[in-house]
């Protein structure tokens, strides 16, 4: 019953994964034949500043995104809980339908949408009294977070759904007694909700992480990176080495190193949330 | 119901899987099979592609050549992984710039075994320089294009009591105009924006600010700190500080949109905006008129901009070189008509390094509907300096000190960070030696 | 009184964050290209115009890479599921060798970042002669370790109970598994469905490497043919991807009820 499952991982995935470890340690351009370097390209790429920044600033990107999208979600499914049947079912649709767009259409809607001069966002903000218009992808300070938005709109769909089928499965009698008891809103949130849902939310942490840290359209279609690499997330990082560079093997071995650091991050998630159900076999 | 529909669903999938699948390779009389690869331009010239692909395939029966258009975002991804897999095509598009690297490193043929001498005379010699290695030619020229050119809108000038007729012909004029042209919806200045952009739009202003490149000619050096190139980022600090320069990109430097719309006074883009601009903003076309940029030193025969362009590899595995290279000599160095066809599909915005073609696209009678094709010609393009052959990374080390100074940080630290990046890089890689 | 305004304040809130880009996705299609970027903002066109989303619903090309596309995500959807609700329910209830090994590995494939692996497994499917196929598409991602984690963690929460009366009748695990298994896992399964459907759908730089045959070109693929370096068609980007996320939209509102009935049920604890 495993074979196929292994088989197609072990053939489109395991095995592509071993070849590109091996084509890590050489000068590799299909063309010369290639030079092997041993840790060359793994020591290049350590010592690389900019890969390091890359990865740093990949890991606060998605101290922004992942909160925020585990926050909204949180929110949203406590809101439809107490929404009426009707109006559960639509919200639970409108909530889900930017999950069906791919990214390029988000990057380039919400480009539109911080345009500087006559853009929406600014547009908006000036009914609201601000004075100055905000270049949200021109300036260093903004444009991580301007990208981290429709981030977060193309996440919380799904992340929404898997929150409030979890909520929803906390027995109502558990709020009942909380009530008799005296409890107010705010005690039976830390004390039933949150705990209850506990590994909901190790799952969005940890799917979240690992979806945030691989951005790459985002950024390479509303700011190239920029400006002065504020936005230059890992996987775009990689994939500009990968275009531009004569030689493969440094992008092979940078983008070897982000899996390493994906799943080191993710285990200590799984740690620190202590789910030992989800780790062991 | 559901049952029914999956395998209404299912039937589908067969059929279309059958009907779909790739056929076997039926050539008809045993023609050979090579493939070229064409990057996504403008729909005008793939249609001229395609049209040349089939006269090609009608004038010849030994071979068929397979035309295939690559989207731009995808190009690097489906060349690479064609390549590890010895799936490249036998031809491709290629860039002057990235010529010489393929070469280097092995990746395409040398042409002049290959194409016969007869067909690399009447080129011009500096292009013809640009795409040698080692004193051999891996790529054949088939268009230049400066990669900077002025536009700017007389309608404008003259409503902000500038004199139309008269461009900046300092930097210091173009901002002091920028400033009086920039008003709430419009830019002064529109130009790149960002640290790839500027990167290789810029090659022509960094030779006409320090008379070199930000790296010894022989590549053993960096010559970024030069501190002639202080003038060039302080440029761009003051546009963008000032406000002058939209704050975030418009649009990509390349596209040319942002002066059709309205939305820029003056507009630093390549000679490619005319057939944009020709194309789609015909009623905008008598308010705009072409210059070249300003000389740092104020003396107009330095180069402001470098010739980028177009020109078609063989890949160094293919095994119809031969034909592959023949298929070259017939689109670009056979029947000029054939050209001529192309330089007005796009508008006359491009210019053919080899004489015989030039000559026929000057003397068409259509050029004139290219208003901006002459002065083009004559101040830019007689002026221009190939592109650099060296890696990218060199160019966006410098892109990024520009960047840097744009933002408003400190010019001389940013030259002397890309100077750093340049070093390294040329150690990291033996560059040393490699440049001619 | 407060908590309801508070309530359906919020509700609104939600709906124009979720919908406004898509609404101006769909009414930028009516734009002309030009329109599309310009300044001041304005939400509508100043002419509705039809041309876009004509043009497009006249193209063959178009509408057959709809259908392809469509027929592809069926396919890869139904065998996502075969495969990962089978490996799943193996690591869930059965014992073999090395398992903990091969546990630790099928978790570990979820965080192998795209690009590392992308040159070589397209020289797997070259060798395989897969190329310019259904086949090239369906196969090679079918496989996914989130999905059988998601399927695992709910074949976990199922009681022992309920198949150890086979088993005593001599039931084995295939039977269990499609007698028992299976009928429990409807919603589970719409979710892994569907979510495998959108992936195929928006894939652009797979389709784009193995599929050069213009008869098999996928819906993302086609939709590229207008952005180019120096020009852009944004009204007809726009259009198109409105009408590519239609399918997409439709099929989520005829499978909602299950969808969210199915995360419900496979209560991930």
């Amino acid at each position: 019953m495993l074979a196929p499952l292994l088989a197609l991982l072990g053939v489109f995935v395991v095995w592509p994964l071993v070849h590109a470890a091996y084509i890590s340690f050489y000068t590799w351009s299909f063309y010369e034949s290639p030079v092997f370097v041993g840790l060359g390209n793994y020591l290049d790429v350590l010592t690389d500043h900019e890969f390091v920044g890359a990865v740093l600033r990949g890991l606060a990107f998605s101290a922004m995104v992942v909160p925020a999208q585990v926050a909204v979600a949180f929110v949203f499914a406590v809101l439809v809980k107490s929404l009426s049947r009707r109006m559960a079912a639509f919200m639970k649709v409108t909530i889900y339908i930017p999950a069906v767009i791919s990214e390029v259409i988000a990057a380039i809607v919400f480009s539109l949408i911080y345009t500087h001069r006559g853009g929406l966002l600014n547009w908006f903000l000036a009914l609201l009294g601000k004075q100055e218009d905000t270049a949200w992808l021109g300036e260093s300070g903004t444009a991580l977070a301007a990208v981290a938005v429709p981030a977060v709109w193309l996440g919380v769909g799904v992340a929404s759904l898997i929150m409030l089928a979890g909520l929803l499965d906390i027995p109502e009698t558990y709020y009942e007694c909380a009530s008799l008891d005296g409890a107010g809103p705010w005690t039976k949130m830390f004390r039933i909700t949150l705990p209850l849902m506990k590994n909901i939310i190790l799952f969005l942490l940890v799917t979240g992480f690992a979806a945030s840290l691989q951005f790459l359209v985002l950024p390479l279609v509303m700011t190239q990176g920029g400006p002065v690499d504020s936005t230059t997330l890992p996987n775009l990082f990689i994939f500009r080495h990968f275009t531009n560079d004569l030689y493969i093997g440094y992008s092979i071995a940078a983008a070897l190193l982000l899996f390493a650091v994906l799943g080191a991050v993710s285990a200590v998630i799984f740690r620190l949330v202590r789910s030992e159900k989800a780790m062991d076999g | 119901m559901r049952v029914i529909r999956l395998t209404a669903c299912l039937t589908g999938a067969a059929v279309l899987a059958l009907g779909c699948g790739p056929g076997a390779d039926e050539q008809p009389g045993g023609r050979t099979e090579i493939t070229l690869w064409q990057q996504k331009f403008t729909d005008q010239e793939d249609a001229w592609y395609k049209k040349a692909v089939a006269a090609y395939n009608k004038a010849q029966n030994k071979v068929v050549l397979k035309h295939q258009i690559v989207p731009a975002d995808a190009w690097d991804q489906k060349m690479k992984a064609a390549q590890a897999a010895g799936k490249a095509p036998d031809l491709y598009t290629l860039n002057y710039n990235k010529a010489p690297g393929f070469a280097r490193t092995g990746q395409i043929q040398a042409l002049d075994p290959l194409i016969p001498a007869a067909k690399w005379t009447g080129l011009q010699e500096p292009v013809l320089r640009s795409v040698e290695y080692k004193g051999r030619k891996y790529a054949y020229p088939m268009l230049v294009e400066p990669s900077a050119v002025l536009f700017y809108r007389k309608d404008l000038f003259a409503k902000a009591g500038l004199d139309p007729n008269r461009p900046p012909a300092t930097w210091a004029e173009l901002i002091s105009y920028g400033k009086r042209l920039t008003t709430r919806d419009v830019s002064g200045v529109v130009t790149a924006g960002n640290a790839i952009d500027m990167a290789w739009s810029t090659w022509g202003m960094q030779w006409n600010a320090a008379s070199h490149l930000p790296i010894s000619d022989d590549w053993a050096a960096p010559r970024a700190s030069d501190p002639a190139y202080r003038q060039l980022l302080q440029v761009y600090q003051t546009l963008y500080q000032q406000g002058i320069m939209p704050k975030q990109p418009l649009a990509p430097y390349a596209d040319a949109n942002p002066i059709g719309q309205g939305k820029a006074a003056m507009m630093v883009c390549g000679s490619w905006a005319a057939s944009v601009l020709l194309s789609d903003y015909p009623q905008l076309v008598p308010n705009i008129a072409a210059a070249a940029l300003p000389s740092f030193d104020g003396d107009s025969a330095k180069p402001t901009a470098t010739l980028g362009g177009w020109t078609l590899v063989v890949d160094a595995k293919s095994k119809h070189a031969q034909p592959a290279a023949d298929a070259i000599s017939w689109l670009l160095a056979g029947d000029t008509k054939l050209l001529v066809d192309y330089f007005k599909t796009t508008k006359f915005s491009k210019y053919s390094p080899r004489a015989a073609v030039a000559d026929a696209v000057k003397n068409d009678p259509a050029a004139a509907e290219n208003p901006w094709a002459k002065i083009i010609e004559d101040q830019v393009v007689a002026r221009a300096k190939p592109e650099p052959t060296y890696d990218w990374a060199i160019s966006l080390a410098f892109g990024k000190a520009i960047e840097k100074a744009l933002q408003g940080k400190d010019i001389d630290a940013a030259l002397k960070a890309a100077d750093a990046e340049i070093k390294e890089f040329i150690a990291k890689n033996d560059l040393a030696g490699q440049g001619s | 009184m407060i908590g309801r305004v508070i309530r359906y304040g919020t509700a609104a809130l939600f709906t124009v964050a979720a919908l406004f880009p898509l609404a101006w996705m769909a009414v930028a299609g009516f734009k002309a290209k030009t329109e599309v970027v310009a300044t001041p903002f304005q939400f509508f066109p100043e002419m509705w115009r039809w041309e876009n989303y004509a043009l497009l619903l006249g193209d063959a090309a178009f509408l057959r890479s709809l259908a392809v596309t469509f027929t592809g995500a069926v396919l890869f959807a139904m065998l996502s599921l075969a495969v990962n609700a089978l490996g799943a329910y193996a690591f869930a209830r059965l014992d073999f060798a090395l398992k903990r090994t091969l546990w630790f590995v099928v978790i570990t494939t979820m965080f192998v970042p795209g690009i590392a692996i992308m040159l070589t497994s397209f020289v797997v499917v070259t060798q395989l002669g897969m190329l310019d196929s259904l086949a090239v598409l369906v196969i090679p991602g079918a496989a996914s370790g989130l999905q059988v984690f998601f399927l695992r963690q709910y074949y976990l929460g199922l009681p022992v109970a309920l198949e150890e009366a086979a088993q005593l009748d001599g039931a084995g695990p295939w039977r269990v598994f499609l007698h028992i298994f299976v009928p429990l896992s409807k919603g589970a399964f719409v979710v892994v469905g569907v979510t495998s459907f959108l992936a195929f759908w928006n894939a652009y730089i797979w389709p784009v490497l193995t599929i050069t045959d213009p008869e098999l070109f996928q819906v993302q693929q086609y939709l590229a043919t207008f952005r180019s370096d120096r020009s852009s068609e944004m009204g007809l980007l726009m259009a198109g991807s409105t009408l590519a996320a239609l399918p997409v939209i439709v099929l989520f509102l005829c499978f909602q009820r299950h969808i969210i009935a199915g995360i419900r049920i496979s209560g991930l604890k």
